[in-house]
Formats: C-alpha cells, structure tokens, sequence
C-alpha cells in the first residue's frame, strides 16, 4: 500500500472519531455562545436587541398577533422620550377586552364553556368586531346572570325552610297558638324572623324607641331568631324602615299551623323541599339548554378575546399621535431578521423598525432568556426560587445543577438508596413531570458515589470501594471537603467578578465585597492558613497580601460610607473583621459536606447494631424501617443543606438574582 | 408586644409627631406660596407636573395619602398581630372611599375611566380588588363580588341592606356603621396598658361622629328615633347607648346640645349650626388625641393618635393647596380651613 493511501485510510478511520470531538467541542463553547435555542444548557446570557417600532395604528393589532405567533417579542413598558407622543391608541380596544373577558368569566362560573380546539386560522380582530363580541356577552351575561340570581334565591329558600324549621321545633314545647302570631291583632303587631347576630343589640334598642320589645329566642352561627311585639298605631311605620336597615328577614308561619301535628308540618316541609328541587333541577335543564343554543357563540366569543389579547398585553407600551404609533421592546438578536420579515408579510401599511443593541444604562430592564432544557428544568426551579439572573450574569443553572449532584452524591453515597431515589423518580416520573430528571439525577449521583465509597445500603462489605470508606479516613474526608469548599468559593467569587465587568460596574468588580481584591484575600488567607497548618506559620507573603487587600477593601469602603468620623470608624472596622469571618466560616461550612458522609455511615452502623440485638423478625423490620428512615429524613436533610450552600456560600456571591425573565406575547392557546 | 419593640414605637411615634403642624403654624402656612408649600412638603414633582388643575389636586391628594400611608406601614412594623390589625382597620377608611366611589359610580352609570379618576391608589394590603370590582355590571354584583374578600361582613350587610331598601343612603351609611364597629370590636379584644387609652381615643372619635349623625339624620334628614338610633354606634365614653336613646327623641338643635354630657356640652354651649358643632366636635377630637399622643405609655394608642392628627394636618395642606391651586383669596381659604379640617377625621 502506497504511503498516500495510508494516510488516506488512517483519515477514514480517524474521522468519526473527529467528528465526534468536534460536536463536543462546538457543544462546550456554545455554553459561553450566542446561539439560540433555549432549551440548550447556556451560561452566559442570550444577547437581546431593542426594537421600535413605528407603523399605522390601524396596523396594531396585526402587528400584535405577528409578534404574538413569531413568541419572539417581550414588550418594553417604558413610554417614548418623545413628548408628542403623549396619546394611548389602545386604551379603549382594552378596557372593552377586559370587560368582555370578565363578562366570559362570569359567564364560565355559571355555564361551563368547552376548552378551546386549537387555531385553525389566525385572524385580527378590529375594535368593531371586539365591541360587538362584548355586547353580545353582556347580553348573555345578563341572561346567565338570571339563572345565578334563581340559584341564589333556591339556597336562600333552602335556609329559610331549615330556619323555619329550627323556629317551630324550638316552639314546639311552648303551650302557644303560634297560629295567633301569624297576623296582628287589633292592638298587637307581631314581626317574627331573622336578624344578623351583630344587628340584635341596636335593634333592640331602635325598636324600644318605637313601643316595641325584641326577643331573642335562637341564636346560631351569624343569625338571630328574633321575635318583636309592640302596640299597632303611628310608630309601626318607623319600624318598617329600621327593619329593613337591620337586614330583618321574616320568617313566615303557616296558615294551617294550629290545625297541623307535628307529623304533619314535618311532612309539609318535606314537600316544600322536594319543590324546591324540582325547581333546582328545572334550572339546571334550563343552563343546559341555554348552553346548547349558545355553546357555539361562547366558544367563538373565547376565540376572539384569545386573538385580542396580544394587542392589550402590547397595550400598555403603545404611545401614538395622530393615526401613527409606536412600540418598543426586547426580543433575542437571532430572532430579529425573522421577525422583521414576519411584519413585512403581515403588515398592510409601510412601517419603521429600529434595532439597537442594550445600552449600559438599561441593563437592568433587559429580560434573560430563561432555559427550557428539559434536564435542567429542575434545578432552573430551583435557581429561580433564589431570583432570576440578571442581563449579562452567568446563568448558574448548569453550574448549579452540576455542583449540586457532585455535593449531594458525596454527602449520600449508597448505590442502594441512590438506586432506590432514581428508580422511584422513575417510576413517578408522570406525576413528578420534569421534577423526575432531577430524582433520577440525584440517585445516579448517589449511586455512583456509593460505588467510590463501596457502600450500598450501608452495608460496606458487599462491594469494593472504588475509593475507601468515608469512616476509614475521616481527616482525609475532611481534607477533601475543605478543598471542595475553597475551589467552591474561588469559582463562585471569579464568577461574582465577572458579572460585574461585563456591566459595567468595574470598580466594584475590583474593589467591593466579594471583587477581585477580596478573592485576593481569600488566597493569601488560604495560603497563610495552609503555612500554619504545615510549618506553624502564617508566613510573610501571605501577611502582607491579607493586610494590603484588607486595608483595600477597607478604603473602599470608607469612600462609600457618609456620616461622622467615628460612626465611619466603626462600620469600616465592623465590616473588615465581617469579610474575614465571614470567609473562614464559609470555608468552614463546606467540611459538613464530609461529614454527611460519614454520618451517613454512622447511621446504617447504628441500624445495623438495634437489628443485631432483635430476633429475625425486628431485625428485618429494623432494617426495613431504618432505611426507609435514612432515605426520607437524611436525604432531606442532605438536600437542605446543599441548598443551603448554593444559595449562602455560592449565589450570594455571584448571582445578584434581580433580573426579569423573557416574557414574549404569545397566543396562550 | 416585646419591651424593645415597645420602645421603638414609643420612639418612632415620638419622633413623627415632631411633624405634626401646631395651630399657630396652619396660619402661617396659608400666607405661604404654593412652591414653598411644595418645597416644604415634598410635593415638587406632583405640582410641576403639567396636569389640569383637578387632577393636579386630585394627584396631591393621593400623594398626601400615599405619605400617610407609609407612615402606617413604618409604625405597623413593631407591631403584634391584633395591634397591626387594628391600625390596619384604621387605614381601610380609604379602601372605603374607594369602595363608595365604585358604589356611585355604578349607581350613575359612570365609564370605568371615570370612576378610576376617582379611585385612590393603596397599597396591596388595604386594597380592595379594583379590576373585579370594576367589572361588575352593578351594585349588587359588586358587593357580592366584594363578599369574597376581606370586607365580606360590611359587603354582606350592605347588600342585604341594598336589596331591602335600594338606597345609596342606606349603603353607604350601613357601610360607615360597620366600619367603626368593626374598630369598636377590635379595640374591645385588647387588654392591659392599651385598652384604657384606646377607649379613650376611640370614645372621642365616636362622641364625634355620634353627635354629628344624630344632628344631620335627626334634624337634617328628619328620621324617626328609632332609624336614628339604629345608625349610630354606642361609644364607650360621653355618647353611650343609654344617652343616645334619650338624645334621639329629641326635636332641636338647642335641645340637644342642651342635654349633652360634660365637658361636650361646655364645649357646644350656643352653637348655633351643624357646621358650628361640626368645629368645635373636631377641636375636641385634637385635645383628646394630644392629650394621649404625649401623656399615654400605649404605643398603639399613640400611634393612632398620632396618625388622626396627621390625617387633619394632611387635609389642612391639601385644603391650602387646593386654595392656591384654584386662585382663592387666603381669607377664604383661612375661612375654610377654620371649618373643614375636622372633616378629614370621618369616613362620610
């Protein structure tokens, strides 16, 4: 074979190989790139572009619906610097939106509305035709409302059989003619029924101005059973009207009362029920049968309001003057052309587009692209529970999800209970949605440290240590950790560096708590530390850098502090001798990742020891019981505590957390 | 409440009622001009604004209530759980007036627009929920609306009251009378130090709201006793139930002002007007609420003292500004503020 040949099948067979490593090689840097594609693990922020956009108001609400298909646009709310764009075009389109869409809702509490099938066809909906939508549901809402005010009337019947019933009952053992009570008399005017309880003493007081006493013969939960007698004559007419302040309700007694057994009433009752019933099945056949007529125009009425919503989400950004509006907003640099082209096609009038890239000064309004890879996804809940990262931060979600799995498989390395967290994640993977990933991420971290420290189930017999046991060495352990915890430390404050640069805040990237000096600090606090521990001494070098880095940080304070001298004085001192603990108990906080370790071993030995003193059956108990209790209580605890290290020892460092996620307009169909 | 939260509200309180405008300080005020008046109170950016001179007044207002209300939320900070509750009680007289205004607006028909104008802008904890409110069709769809929430029992009187009587006279008076009910029943749930000064201020508020009432309804409105009566709510010092049952069946102004208890009927002997009552009813009010202000060892007492005389030094400004907002002599201006800063102390 010629040497050439050679080459050429050495090329061939090197090349999948090849490939390979340059898909991973594109995939790592595009974790720092530009491209879009939000379900991709990303760190740094997707670049953004600030768009303006001038057209026709009668170009609104296509423009809205374009930008509402492309899912590419997140308003901007501030309005224009201009001052003669002082007008608001879709004020009214949303006021009728937002009245036509309550009158839906009250519609939907009374009739249910089927969900919406999926757009067919995305049409703009003119003012005329929302108005038009939003009368029609007013009318209908007037109807409905008909059938709410008979479902009301229906309950307030109800609890005025059951009142009327409690009223005779409690009558019943009193020797009176309550038939006698039912119309005045000559000289006596009777009123029996219903008073809030609050109401009871100053009607009582109210009536007594008017010759009439009030009793009280039953009190429950906010009702009174009030009873009011008093002399017929001039006052009777005052009375009517504080009654009807009161919220008096009367309680009828009827006709046959005197003539009827208890049996009787009892069975009169029974059939005032049974009317009601009927009444209350004849209204819901009659929902049904209004819903059957109007089930068509209700869900076309939903239809409509879910194409206007883009324009009044738009609504609150749009200034105008004459029959020219404009609109800004935010949308990812890739997605740009895409959409301009977009309005191009959509558009019927002739519009100006302004792209620009974030000024230093709007940063803050800039909204992040939030990840929505699906393997992330939990642990981006997690990130977010902490705040959302600013414009131009890190995103820590891959760095979180990563450190996160390393700190939770050391401090619970068991293949068996990791088995068991994964294979449960799995098998509730559909209740548990994307929340099952990060199970199955957790126990396969688990698990493989179980294989490095050869223990599974607490057993550390069964399996060779790939490593050792965390109990074989536990300064060794310890040892590991405090190193984990350094590098932790130097990342999260190299990180908390560079999101200050890159905004702008340059001097505080240097100077400020957690900036470039502090991590000097920090290192020459390791080194010293690390001198004494090795040759018991703190050393020079590292003096020197912990003292001119500290009298730094302190400098810099001092410029940033107003007030007296000596208050000055104080809050400098206070806050030096802050970052130095500060750092050495953080530093220190990391060594419980060893120690979960071991106390993970520590507990299965106690298991194993109350097993080894109960006979077969409590020993298998024991064991089932006392693993089931380390997985829940010490995997929770596991759990807290390395959130605990991300959110104090690492985000606080590094991720300011205040920033707003990419909201675009979208059709929420 | 614990001892160094105690403290610190005896100190916060003490501290804010430094602002507080003596009388001789309101005449000197009402010479000033409106950019020294805007300098002073920090109204700047308000008043340059380029508004039309109702919404500039009406924008004034709201950041004057916007100031007040902050000042509840920096007292309500030491606060136990039933203090900040009653304070909070306090402050929901201004959901109230927006709840009036929905209520009036949906009896005339008003465009959202124009019942939003309006409105008062409050913070989340005294707000009512404006966009449901808003969308409700009419009064009883309002207040069974506003029944949902946390004014469920004055919403549910109102309503019944509504629907029995159809009067906004009704309405709104049955939602007066629940609301300084509701403060009664508060204060009536503290025990110790605080439950004599609460008493006290809560006594004076309602001795003046009482004698007020009972003049229009008895002698403007010409109700019966007994109507009378049942509006008006028992207070725990001078107007009591015993004494209003007797001052509601009388005829005239002289009668009843002749009958009134020490030291109110000192005070409004030869009144000879409602608005004359109305006067020297909210120069009572301020004795009492200084009295407590800087005599009571309750913070809570001291700090609804405090913020009742910051509410009337509020609407004083507010009138002074109005004053200069629509070119009005000063002389009027004194005028009117000699005989409505009382009003700022009522929800009517």
């Amino acid at each position: 074979m010629k040497p050439l040949s050679k080459i050429a099948a050495a090329r061939d067979a090197l090349m999948p190989a090849w490939t390979g490593l340059q898909q991973r090689i594109k995939r790592l840097l595009a974790l720092f790139g530009d491209r879009y594609d939000a379900r991709g693990p990303r760190l740094r922020a997707l670049p953004m572009k600030h768009l303006r956009l001038m057209l026709m108001a009668d170009d609104l609400p296509q423009a809205s619906l374009t930008l509402a298909e492309t899912e590419q646009f997140h308003p901007d709310p501030r309005p224009p610097q201009q001052q003669q764009l002082g007008q608001q075009p879709g004020r009214d389109y949303q006021e009728i939106y937002q009245q036509a869409r309550a009158r839906l809702e009250k519609i939907a509490r009374v009739v249910p509305i089927d969900p919406l099938p999926a757009l067919d066809q995305v049409q703009v909906i003119a003012p005329e035709m929302l108005v038009r939508v939003n009368d029609q549901l007013g009318t209908r809402w007037e109807e409905v409302s008909r059938f709410e005010e008979i479902q009301r009337r229906l309950d307030e019947d109800e609890r005025t059989i059951h009142e009327q019933e409690l009223a005779l009952e409690n009558f019943a053992n009193l020797n009176l003619d309550l038939g006698a009570l039912r119309n005045k008399t000559r000289f006596l005017d009777f009123y029996i029924g219903l008073v809030p309880r609050e109401n009871v003493n100053r009607l009582q007081g109210a009536v007594a101005l008017a010759d009439h006493l009030l009793f009280t013969y039953l009190q429950r939960d906010t009702t009174a059973h009030v009873i009011i007698v008093g002399p017929t004559g001039e006052k009777e007419q005052q009375l009517q009207s504080v009654l009807s302040s009161a919220g008096f309700q009367a309680l009828e007694i009827p006709h046959s009362l005197a003539q009827q057994s208890p049996a009787e009433l009892k069975q009169d009752f029974i059939r005032r029920r049974q009317l009601l019933d009927r009444e209350r099945a004849d209204c819901v056949a009659a929902i049904a049968a209004w819903n059957q007529t109007h089930a068509a125009a209700l869900l076309e009425a939903r239809r409509t309001l879910l194409l206007a919503e883009p324009l009044v989400m738009l609504n609150p950004t749009i200034r105008g003057t004459g029959s020219l509006a404009v609109f800004s907003g935010w949308a990812p640099a890739q997605a740009v052309a895409a959409l301009e082209q977009q309005l191009h096609h959509s558009l019927h009038f002739p519009f100006a587009l302004e792209v620009r890239d974030p000024t230093p000064e709007e940063r803050s309004l800039v909204p992040t692209v939030v990840t929505t890879n699906p393997l992330l996804r939990p642990f981006a809940t997690l990130v977010q529970q902490y705040g959302i990262p600013h414009y131009g931060e890190i995103d820590p979600t891959p760095l979180f999800a990563l450190t996160f799995l390393l700190m939770f498989g050391m401090m619970f390395g068991d293949v068996g209970h990791g088995a068991v967290i994964a294979l449960a994640s799995w098998l509730a993977r559909h209740r548990l949605q994307s929340f099952a990933y990060f199970g199955i991420a957790a126990g396969g971290s688990s698990l493989l440290f179980g294989l490095i420290f050869g223990s599974i189930f607490g057993v550390e017999d069964w399996l060779p240590a790939l490593w050792m046991a965390p109990l074989h060495d536990p300064i060794l352990m310890l040892k590991v950790a405090l190193l984990w915890g350094i590098l932790f430390i130097v990342v999260a404050c190299g990180l908390g560096i560079y999101n200050r640069w890159i905004s702008g805040q340059r001097q505080a990237a240097l100077l400020a708590p957690h900036g470039a000096v502090n991590l000097l600090f920090y290192l020459g606090f390791i080194a010293g530390g690390f001198g004494l521990a090795q040759h018991g001494a703190f050393g020079l070098w590292p003096a020197l850098i912990v003292i001119g880095s500290l009298l730094t940080l302190a400098g810099y304070q001092w410029r940033h502090l107003s007030g007296p001298t000596g208050e000055k004085l104080l809050v400098v001192f206070i806050e030096t001798l802050d970052t130095v603990i500060v750092y050495l108990s953080n530093t220190l906080s990391f060594l419980r990742v060893s120690a979960f370790s071991m106390n993970h071993a520590a507990l299965a030995l106690a298991i194993f020891t109350l097993a080894e003193m109960l006979g077969s059956f409590g020993t298998l108990l024991t064991l089932i019981f006392g693993n089931l209790f380390i997985l829940v209580l010490e995997g929770g605890i596991v759990m807290i505590q390395v959130m605990r290290l991300q959110y104090y020892e690492g985000f606080s460092r590094y991720f300011s957390g205040d920033g707003q996620a990419f909201a675009p307009l979208r059709l929420r169909a | 409440m614990s001892a160094a939260a105690h403290a610190y509200l005896n100190t916060r309180v003490s501290i804010m009622a430094t602002r507080l405008l003596a009388a001789d300080r309101v005449s000197g005020l009402a010479t000033q001009e409106l950019s020294e008046l805007s300098d002073r109170f920090g109204l700047g950016e308000v008043l340059d604004a380029q508004l039309p001179t109702h919404a500039k007044s009406r924008a004034v207002e709201q950041a004057l209530i916007q100031s007040l209300l902050a000042e509840v939320n920096v007292l309500i900070r030491p606060m136990n759980a039933v203090e900040t509750a009653l304070v909070l009680s306090w402050a929901r007289k201004f959901a109230l007036f927006n709840l009036k205004a929905l209520i009036r607006g949906k009896l005339h028909h008003l465009e959202p627009s124009a019942i939003r104008d309006h409105l008062y802008d409050l913070p989340p904890r005294l707000r009512l929920s404006n966009q449901a409110l808003f969308r409700t069709e009419n009064v009883l769809e309002l207040l069974r609306e506003l029944e949902q929430g946390p004014f469920s029992l004055i919403a549910r009187q109102a309503r019944e009251v509504y629907e029995q009587k159809r009067e906004p006279f009704a309405l709104e008076a049955t939602i007066d009378q629940r609301y300084y009910a509701e403060l009664m029943r508060q204060i009536m749930q503290f025990q110790g130090a605080s439950l004599q000064p609460l008493r006290q201020l809560f006594g004076a508020v309602l001795d003046r709201v009482n004698l007020l009432w009972l003049l229009r309804f008895r002698l403007t409105y010409q109700f019966s006793p007994s109507e009378t009566f049942y509006h008006l709510i028992p207070s725990p010092r001078l107007l009591h139930r015993e004494r209003l049952l007797a001052l509601v069946n009388l005829d005239s102004l002289p009668q009843v002002l002749e009958v009134l208890p020490p030291p109110l009927g000192q005070l409004m002997a030869d009144a000879d007007s409602i608005i004359e009552v109305q006067r020297r009813a909210g120069r009572h009010l301020v004795t009492e609420a200084r009295q407590i202000l800087s005599q009571s060892a309750s913070g809570v007492a001291r700090a609804l003292a405090y913020l009742i005389l910051r509410e009337m030094d509020l609407a004083t400004l507010l009138t002074l500004i109005q004053g200069q907002l629509l070119g009005l002599p000063v002389e009027l201006v004194s005028a009117a503020l000699d005989q409505a800063a009382p009003e700022a102390v009522t929800i009517h």
